[in-house]
C-alpha cells in the first residue's frame, strides 16, 4: 500500500514538473493540451462513475456503452425537436435513468445473469437507435461558459474554467459521488451491500431498494455523459456514435480501483495521453508512423496500470444475486 | 452476422408467390432479387465498407449512384452493410450466389477481396469504388479519383481564407490509405501554393491521422481534436474521414470565425450541423462515377482497368459572402488548371 502511494505521487509530481516545463516553453500549446485532456477524459470519467455506482452495490454493469449511446441519441433528438439544449440534456438524463432502471429490473427483480442483462442493454441501444435514426437533423448545443474572473487565470483558466456547462456539472458530480460514497451513511450502506449483502440486510438495510436506487442514479450519470457527447462535445449524433467509450470506461473503473477519484485520475491520464499523442502528430517534430503514435494512449495506460495496480479487488458481492433466505 | 436482413424473408416469400401466379417472362424491369440471373434482368449489388450506407459520405454517394443507374436501366439494386473486414469476401459471395450482374464494392480496403472475386466470378462485372485496379481482369474496373487535386483546390482556398496562417487537416484513417493521404497532402500543398502566390509565410499545414479500429467512426475523437486545433489558433481546418471527420466539422461549427472544409461529397446537405463553418468540401464525384460505370456495364462498354472519376470543390452555399469575389475568381481559375494538370499538385501518387 505504501509503495503504491509513493508511485502515485511520484507520477503526479512528474506530470506537474513536465507540464510546468512545457508551459514555460509554450504556454498556448501546453494549456491547449491539458485542456484537451480534460475534454477527452471527462466522458470516460463520467462513464466510469456509472460502473462504480453499480459495482459498489454489487451489480455488474457492462451496458454502459448502450446507456451512453441511447441517452446521447435521445438527448440530441429531443434538443432537435424542442429546439432547446436544456430539454435535450434533461431528456438524456431521463433516458439514461430508464436504462439504469431496466438493468436493475433485469438483474435484481428478474435475477438474470448480470453480464447478459448488460449485453441486452448494449444490443437494445444499438438496434433501437440505428432503427429510429433520421439523418439531416440539427440541434442547439450547450455553449461554452467562461467563468468570470477565474477563466482569466493563466493556464488554469483555460484548462478548468472555459468549458461547457456539462463539464462543470460532471466534475462537481464526481467529487460529490466520492464524498457520498465514502463519507455518508448512504455510501457506507451501499458499499456494505456490495461487499456482503447478507450482513447489510441483517443490519436493517434494504438490499433490494438500495441496489435499485444506485443502479438508477448510475443510469442518470450515464445519461449526463451521453448528453455531453452529443450536445456539448460534438453537436451531432450518428450510428455507433460512442465508439466503445463505455468499455474503455470499465477498464478505467478497474484502473481507478472502484474509487471515483481514482477513476477520474485514470480517465484524465488516458485523456492526457490522447492529447499528447495528437500534439506529437500536430507538431511533426518527430516522424513516427501514425499507427504507432495512435497506440500510445493504450500502451502508456497499460504500463502505468501494470506498475501501479498492485492488488486490485472488486467488491465481493459483485455479480451475485441476493436471495434473502440463503443469506 | 454479416448481413442486415431487410425484410428479406418476407420479400422472398412474396416473390415466390408472384412467381407462382404469373408465368415467368423476360421482364424489362427487374423488380426483385429472385429474377436476378434470368434473361433481361439487371441486378446491381453494393457492398459497403465497414460503416453504414447512410454515412453521409462515401458509402452513401456510391450507393446513390449505383441505385440511380440501376433504376435508369430498369434494374434492381440492393446493398449489404459490412460489419467486419473479415466479411468482405462473404458479402460479395452473397450477391454472386444470387447471380447479380454487377457488384459494387466501396472502399480502398476492399480492393483485394474484389480482385479475388473478379477472378472467381468471371461472368459478373465488378466496380471497385476508390480502388486502384492493378489486375488484368476484364470484368473488374476500379473507380479512382485524383484526391490530391480535390484536396489541392480546397487547400488553395484555405490559403486565402486563413487569417492566422495556421491551417490544419484532420484525417480519419491512417496515411497508409492512399486516398486519405492524397487528400491531406494535396490540401497542404494547395495552402502552400496560395501562400506563395500571396508572398506570405505560413507555417506548414499541420496534419493528424487517426488509425485504429474506429478510425472512420469516432466523432468524439474528431470533435476533440478539432477543439485542440482551434485552441491553438488554427482557423481553417479540413476534416476528412467518415464520421470522425464529421464530428470534427460539427465541433468547428461552434467556433466563431473558423472555417471548416468537408470531404468526399458536398457536406453542406449531409452534415447540416456544420453549415456555420462549412465553406466548401473537397468532392469526388462518387455518385456520377459509380453511375457511369454501372451504365457501362449495362450497355456493354464496360472495360477492365481503371476509370478516373471527376473531382471538384463544392459550392460555397451561404458562406459565399465570406469569400471575397476576387478569391472566388482565383479559385475557379486554379480549379481549371489543377483539373487539367497544368498546376501539378506535387503529391506522390
Amino acid at each position: 500500500m505504501k509503495k503504491l502511494l509513493s508511485f502515485k505521487w511520484l507520477l503526479t509530481l512528474l506530470l506537474v514538473v513536465i507540464t510546468g516545463y512545457f508551459y514555460s516553453k509554450d504556454g498556448v500549446i501546453t494549456s491547449s493540451v491539458v485542456s484537451t485532456a480534460l475534454i477527452f477524459g471527462l466522458p470516460l470519467a463520467l462513464a466510469a462513475m456509472v460502473g462504480i455506482m453499480c459495482e459498489r452495490t454489487g451489480i455488474v454493469n457492462i451496458g454502459i456503452e448502450g446507456t451512453l449511446l441511447f441517452s446521447a441519441f435521445v438527448g440530441f433528438f429531443t434538443a432537435s425537436a424542442t429546439d432547446s439544449d436544456f430539454y435535450g440534456v434533461v431528456a438524456a438524463v431521463i433516458a439514461g435513468t430508464a436504462s439504469g432502471v431496466l438493468l436493475a429490473f433485469m438483474s435484481i427483480s428478474w435475477k438474470m445473469d448480470q453480464i447478459i442483462a448488460g449485453t441486452i442493454i448494449n444490443i437494445l441501444a444499438t438496434g433501437l437507435t440505428s432503427f429510429l435514426y433520421k439523418q439531416g437533423h440539427t440541434a442547439p448545443t450547450t455553449s461554452e461558459i467562461d467563468i468570470p474572473w477565474l477563466s482569466k487565470i493563466p493556464f488554469f483558466g483555460q484548462v478548468l474554467f472555459m468549458h461547457g456547462p456539462i463539464v462543470y456539472i460532471g466534475l462537481v458530480l464526481i467529487f460529490v459521488l466520492y464524498v457520498a460514497l465514502f463519507h455518508t451513511s448512504w455510501g457506507l450502506r451501499s458499499r456494505a451491500v456490495g461487499e456482503h449483502p447478507g450482513s447489510a440486510d441483517t443490519a436493517g438495510v434494504s438490499v433490494f431498494k438500495l441496489r435499485y436506487l444506485n443502479v438508477s442514479i448510475a443510469g442518470a450519470v450515464g445519461g449526463l455523459a451521453g448528453a455531453y457527447l452529443s450536445l456539448e462535445l460534438v453537436g451531432s449524433w450518428d450510428r455507433g456514435f460512442t465508439a466503445g467509450k463505455g468499455f474503455t470506461a470499465l477498464a478505467l473503473m478497474i484502473f481507478g480501483r472502484w474509487n471515483p477519484m481514482g477513476a477520474l485520475a485514470a480517465a484524465m491520464f488516458f485523456g492526457l495521453t490522447q492529447a499528447v499523442t495528437n500534439q506529437l502528430m500536430f507538431s511533426q517534430i518527430v516522424k513516427i508512423p501514425d499507427q504507432f503514435v495512435n497506440m500510445l494512449p493504450y500502451i502508456l495506460t497499460i504500463v502505468v496500470l501494470a506498475i501501479s495496480a498492485g492488488k486490485v479487488r472488486p467488491p465481493a458481492a459483485e455479480g451475485q444475486q441476493y436471495e434473502k433466505e440463503q443469506a | 452476422m454479416n448481413k442486415r436482413i431487410t425484410g428479406g424473408v418476407a420479400a422472398l416469400a412474396l416473390a415466390a408467390l408472384g412467381f407462382a401466379m404469373t408465368p415467368a417472362s423476360a421482364a424489362v424491369k427487374t423488380i426483385d432479387e429472385s429474377a436476378c440471373g434470368s434473361a433481361g434482368a439487371f441486378c446491381v449489388g453494393l457492398v459497403t465498407d465497414v460503416g453504414k450506407v447512410d454515412d453521409k459520405s462515401f458509402n452513401q454517394s456510391s450507393w446513390e449512384g449505383a441505385k440511380a443507374a440501376a433504376a435508369k436501366a430498369g434494374g434492381f439494386s440492393k446493398y449489404i452493410e459490412t460489419l467486419d473486414p473479415k466479411d468482405y469476401a462473404s458479402n460479395i459471395d452473397l450477391f454472386a450466389a444470387k447471380k447479380y450482374n454487377v457488384i459494387v464494392t466501396v472502399g480502398f480496403l476492399m480492393a483485394d477481396a474484389t480482385a479475388a472475386a473478379a477472378v472467381k466470378y468471371p461472368a459478373i462485372k465488378f466496380i471497385g469504388v476508390d480502388q486502384f485496379n492493378g489486375s488484368p481482369a476484364a470484368n473488374y474496373s476500379g473507380l479512382i479519383f485524383n484526391e490530391d487535386k480535390s484536396g489541392f483546390i480546397v487547400g488553395y482556398l484555405a490559403g486565402y481564407l486563413t487569417k492566422s496562417g495556421k491551417t490544419a487537416a484532420i484525417a480519419g484513417g491512417p496515411d497508409t490509405i492512399p486516398p486519405v493521404r492524397k487528400f491531406i497532402e494535396g490540401f497542404a500543398n494547395g495552402v502552400a501554393y496560395a501562400a506563395k502566390e500571396q508572398k506570405k509565410k505560413f507555417a506548414k499545414t499541420s496534419t493528424v491521422y487517426y488509425s485504429g479500429a474506429n478510425a472512420f467512426n469516432d466523432p468524439a475523437w474528431g470533435a476533440t481534436t478539432a477543439k485542440q486545433y482551434l485552441s491553438q489558433g488554427y482557423d481553417v481546418i479540413f476534416a476528412a474521414g467518415g464520421k470522425t471527420g464529421n464530428g470534427g466539422l460539427a465541433a468547428i461549427a461552434k467556433k466563431k470565425g473558423a472555417f471548416c472544409i468537408g470531404v468526399d461529397t458536398d457536406q453542406w446537405g449531409t452534415v447540416p450541423e456544420a453549415q456555420p463553418c462549412l465553406v466548401t468540401s473537397a468532392m469526388k464525384n462518387l455518385a456520377a462515377g459509380t453511375a457511369s460505370l454501372v451504365a457501362q456495364a449495362k450497355d456493354g462498354s464496360f472495360k477492365g482497368g481503371n476509370f478516373v472519376g471527376t473531382v471538384a470543390a463544392a459550392p460555397y452555399h451561404a458562406l459565399a459572402s465570406k469569400v471575397p469575389a476576387a478569391v472566388q475568381k482565383k479559385v475557379t481559375a486554379v480549379t481549371a488548371k489543377v483539373v487539367a494538370g497544368t498546376i501539378p499538385t506535387g503529391v506522390k501518387q
